[in-house]
C-alpha cells in the first residue's frame, strides 16, 4: 500500500526477449526491496532463468512475488525492463500506465512520438539524473571495462612478433575517440587491459604497459594528425558521443591505415539507420554492429552483409562490436542497475506512482522528473 | 518547544585569495528544513556578500562571534580548522569538513585528543564507494584554463604557426585524470574551443598513462620529449617517492608548463613523508599558483632537500576549485543540501549504516567510522 491513496501500486517484470545472449533480469534482492516498499511484483514465467536463477529464489525472498504470462507482466502499474520493448510489446501496456527502461530519447524520435501515441507514461533510466547532470542509473564502467577485456583478448592472438606476453615488445597504443563520460571510464579500463588480473600478470613479468591516446572532434577533422595516430594504433576505440551521426569520425578510408593486426572496439554502438532522408552511420564508418550472442566480428563475418549499401566497407579489421556491453556479465551487472534502482523505486512507490512525484521537489524526485517523457516533450 | 538544531559558519582563515564561503541561498535552504543558521561576523564578505544578504529578514539567521560559532550543534566549513581551533568546538558540536583522514595523520590525532565528533565532506560516499561532495571538474578544468592561458599569451587563439596539436601527457586515470582529459582535449574552456575549432585550429591530443608506464624510464622520456603539458593526477600508493625525477624535467621542451592537480605538499616530517609527484616544483595555493622558471617564490614551498635543478614553468594550487568562488560554492551547495535534510533529523550518534541512501553515506564519513575501518583493516 502507498501513502497517497489505498491503490496497491503493482508492477511487471517481463523477461527481454532479444538475442539469445540476453541474460539479464532484475535480481531477487531488488525484487525484495519492491515489495517491501508495498508494490505488487508480477514476474513474467522464466524471469531470472538466464541466470540460472529459479523462480523460488524469487519467491524464498519476496512471497508475496506472482509468476504471471508475458501479456500479463505489460497490465500492471509500471513496467519495469531494462531494454525497452519491441514495439509489439509496447502496445501490451496500459494506456496511462508507466513504462520505466532504457529509452534514449534524444537518439530515439521515433519511439518517444510511439509511446506518446500509446497514451503511456514514462521514465528513461538513461535520463535519471542529479543535480549535476550525473547520470544516476548507468553502468558505463562495465561498458568500458567489458568491452576493453574482449578486445584485448582479440589482440593477444593477432600481435605480431614478439607477441603481446612478450617484455621485449613495444607498449600497446590505444587510440580513443570522444573524451566523455565514457572515454574516461574507457581510459582507466584499457591502462589496465581490461582485466585485472591480466594487468597484475602483465605487471609481473615487467610486460610494457599501455598508452591511450585520446582524441575530440576538433583533431579527428585533420587527416594528416590522424593518419599518423592510426599508424601506430593497436586499438581503435570508439567512446564517441556525435552531435551529428550523419557523418562517421573515421571515414573507411583511414581504417587502411591501421595495423593490420588492429582492434576495432565500438563502445558507442551507433546504428546505421535511415530516417527522414538522412543517412546515419557509425562513428567508425564500415564495421559491423554485434550482439550478446557475437561481439567477436572478423573481417570475413557474415553481419559485414547486413551494413546499408549507402555506408562504405572496403577495409576491415577485426572489430569488437556489442549493442549490450554490460549484458557480458549479467549478474554483476544487475546488482549494480539494482542497487542504483532501489531508492529512485522507494521514492516511486511511496509516493503513489508518478503522479505523486513533484519534479521540483527533493534529489530523487527531481532526479525522476527529469527523465519524465512529459518533461522531454516539453 | 523543542530547541531547534543550529549550525554555524566559520569564516576560513586561510591565503588571502580564499575568498569561498557557502552562499546566502544556501543558509535560506537550511532554515527552510529547520536549521537556526548562525554566522560568523564578516562571513562572505570576501564575495561581496554582508550579513543583511543572508539574513533577508529571515528570522532563523543570526550573527555570532567566532567563539560562539564554534559552540553549535554543527559546524560547517569547507576547509578543515587550523590544529589550535578544534579545542574551540563545543562539547556536543558536530564538524562537519574536508577533513581527508587518510592523509592526515596529524590531524585526526588532534581530533581525537580533542573527543572532536566530525564528518569528513570528502569521506561521504555512496554505496559504490563515489564521493557525493566533490568538485573534481573544477580541479581538472581550473587547472588546465590556467594552463592554456599561460600559452594563449603568446599564441593567439593557441594556434601555432607549424599547424601542430597541443599534446598533453596525463599521469594518472583516477576520477581527477578522467576529468583532466576532458578538460585537456577541450584547452581547457569549451568557449576557447570553440573559437578554435572554428579558426581550423587542430585541437589537442591527450596521452593518458598509468603506473604500468610510469615506471619505464626510457619510455617516459620518449614520451615527455613531445609534450608541450604534463599534468600530474596521481595517487600514489608510495607517496615518499616522486613519478618524474627532477632529472627526468629536463627532457621536456622549454616551452613546456608542468600542472599539479594532485596538489600533494612536501611533508617530509610525516611518516611516510610526502613528497609531488613531479619532483621539485613548488606548491602552489589560491594566491600564486603560476610559477616561472626565475620566480622568486620558487623554492619557498619546497623543502632543501629536493633537487630542484631542472625546471619547467609549473602551475599548482591548493585548492583548484577556489579559482571560482561563487560556483564552485553553489556546487557544494547543491550536493550538501539532501545530506544536511538528514543531519536534521539525525545527529553525529544516532546516523546508521542501515539507514537510506544519504544516511549511509554520511556514517561512512564520520570519524569513528573510519577509525573503525581502519583498526579492521589492520587486523585482517
Amino acid at each position: 500500500m502507498n501513502k497517497a491513496n489505498n491503490h496497491k501500486i503493482t508492477i511487471g517484470l517481463p523477461l527481454m526477449h532479444h538475442e539469445q545472449g540476453e541474460k539479464r533480469g532484475f535480481l531477487p534482492d531488488f525484487i525484495y526491496a519492491l515489495e517491501k516498499s508495498g508494490a505488487g511484483v508480477y514476474l513474467e514465467h522464466g524471469y531470472g532463468s538466464g541466470m540460472e536463477l529459479e523462480a523460488s529464489a524469487y519467491s524464498d525472498v519476496a512471497p508475496g512475488v506472482t509468476f504471471v504470462s508475458n501479456d500479463e507482466a505489460y497490465q500492471q502499474d509500471i513496467v519495469l525492463i531494462l531494454r525497452c520493448p519491441s514495439d509489439e510489446d509496447l502496445r501490451k501496456l496500459r494506456p496511462g500506465s508507466c513504462l520505466i527502461s532504457m529509452l534514449h530519447y534524444a537518439t530515439r524520435p521515433e519511439r518517444v512520438k510511439f509511446l506518446r501515441s500509446l497514451g503511456l507514461k514514462s521514465i528513461s533510466l538513461d535520463s535519471i539524473k542529479n543535480d549535476s547532470g550525473s547520470r544516476m542509473i548507468e553502468n558505463f564502467r562495465a561498458v568500458a571495462w567489458n568491452g576493453l577485456e574482449a578486445a584485448f583478448e582479440v589482440l593477444q592472438n593477432t600481435y605480431p612478433d614478439p607477441g603481446f606476453f612478450s617484455p621485449d615488445r613495444q607498449a600497446i597504443q590505444i587510440t580513443l575517440l570522444g573524451a566523455g563520460a565514457l572515454g574516461a571510464y574507457t581510459v582507466k579500463a584499457a591502462v589496465h587491459y581490461g582485466s585485472i588480473p591480466l594487468h597484475e600478470k602483465l605487471a609481473q613479468e615487467n610486460v610494457p604497459g599501455v598508452i591511450v591516446t585520446a582524441v575530440d572532434y576538433d583533431i579527428t577533422n585533420h587527416a594528416r594528425i590522424m593518419r599518423g595516430l592510426l599508424s601506430k594504433t593497436d586499438i581503435l576505440v570508439d567512446a564517441s558521443a556525435r552531435v551529428d551521426s550523419t557523418r562517421p569520425i573515421i571515414p573507411n578510408d583511414w581504417l587502411a591505415y591501421l595495423p593490420a593486426h588492429a582492434v576495432i572496439l565500438d563502445l558507442s554502438v551507433d546504428p546505421y539507420q535511415q530516417k527522414l532522408g538522412k543517412n546515419y552511420t557509425k562513428g567508425i564508418e564500415g564495421i559491423p554492429q554485434g550482439n550478446l550472442d557475437k561481439f567477436v566480428l572478423f573481417p570475413d563475418d557474415p553481419a559485414y552483409a547486413k551494413i546499408p549499401d549507402y555506408v562504405r566497407k572496403e577495409n576491415r579489421r577485426n572489430v569488437v562490436s556489442c549493442y549490450s556491453w554490460p549484458g557480458i556479465h549479467p549478474r554483476e551487472c544487475m546488482q549494480i542497475y539494482g542497487q542504483q534502482l532501489r531508492p529512485i523505486m522507494r521514492i516511486l512507490l511511496n509516493q503513489g506512482g508518478l503522479n505523486g512525484i513533484n519534479p521540483n521537489g527533493r534529489f530523487f524526485e527531481r532526479a525522476i522528473g527529469r527523465a519524465l517523457l512529459s518533461n522531454y516533450v516539453r | 518547544m523543542s530547541k531547534k538544531i543550529s549550525i554555524g559558519f566559520p569564516i576560513m582563515r586561510e591565503e588571502p585569495g580564499e575568498k569561498r564561503v557557502f552562499l546566502p541561498d544556501f543558509a535560506k535552504k537550511l532554515t527552510e528544513i529547520g536549521f537556526e543558521v548562525f554566522i560568523e561576523e564578516g562571513y562572505g564578505n570576501s564575495l561581496d556578500f554582508y550579513f543583511d544578504n543572508y539574513k533577508n529578514d529571515n528570522p532563523s539567521i543570526h550573527p555570532l562571534e567566532h567563539e560562539e560559532i564554534f559552540k553549535q550543534d554543527y559546524v560547517l566549513i569547507l576547509r578543515s580548522l587550523h590544529d589550535s581551533e578544534f579545542a574551540l568546538l563545543g562539547k556536543d558540536s558536530c564538524l562537519i569538513s574536508m577533513l581527508h583522514y587518510p592523509t592526515r595523520p596529524l590531524r585526526q590525532k588532534i581530533m581525537r585528543k580533542n573527543n572532536v565528533q566530525a564528518i569528513s565532506l570528502d569521506g561521504i560516499v555512496d554505496d559504490f564507494n563515489v564521493r557525493l561532495v566533490e568538485n573534481m571538474k573544477s580541479v581538472a578544468w581550473n587547472g588546465l584554463e590556467a594552463t592554456y592561458t599561460q600559452f594563449e599569451k603568446y599564441i593567439p587563439n593557441l594556434i601555432r604557426e607549424n599547424g601542430n596539436p597541443w599534446k598533453v601527457l596525463i599521469l594518472g586515470t583516477g576520477m581527477v585524470g578522467k576529468q583532466a582529459m576532458e578538460a585537456a582535449s577541450k584547452l581547457g574552456k569549451k568557449e576557447r574551443n570553440y573559437e578554435h575549432i572554428r579558426l581550423g585550429g587542430p585541437g589537442a591530443i591527450v596521452t593518458n598513462i598509468g603506473r604500468n608506464i610510469t615506471y619505464n624510464k626510457s619510455q617516459m622520456i620518449e614520451l615527455l620529449a613531445e609534450s608541450d603539458i604534463v599534468v600530474d593526477t596521481t595517487q600514489r600508493y608510495d607517496p615518499s617517492k616522486p613519478i618524474i625525477p627532477n632529472e627526468w624535467i629536463a627532457h621536456l621542451p622549454e616551452h613546456a608548463i608542468i600542472v599539479d592537480l594532485s596538489a600533494d605538499p612536501y611533508t617530509l616530517d610525516s611518516n611516510p613523508p610526502v613528497v609531488k609527484g613531479i619532483e621539485g616544483i613548488p606548491h602552489g595555493n589560491l594566491d600564486q599558483f603560476i610559477f616561472e622558471k626565475d620566480d622568486p617564490n620558487w623554492g619557498i614551498t619546497i623543502p632543501q632537500s629536493i633537487p630542484t635543478a631542472n625546471k619547467r614553468k609549473a602551475v599548482s594550487c591548493y585548492s583548484w576549485p577556489g579559482i571560482h568562488p561563487e560556483s564552485c560554492m553553489r556546487h557544494y551547495g547543491q550536493q550538501l543540501l539532501p545530506l544536511m535534510r538528514v543531519l536534521h533529523k539525525k545527529n553525529y550518534h544516532t546516523l546508521s549504516p542501515d539507514g537510506m541512501y544519504f544516511e549511509r553515506a554520511l556514517f561512512r564519513a564520520r570519524l569513528d567510522s573510519y577509525l573503525k575501518r581502519k583498526s579492521g583493516q589492520k587486523k585482517v
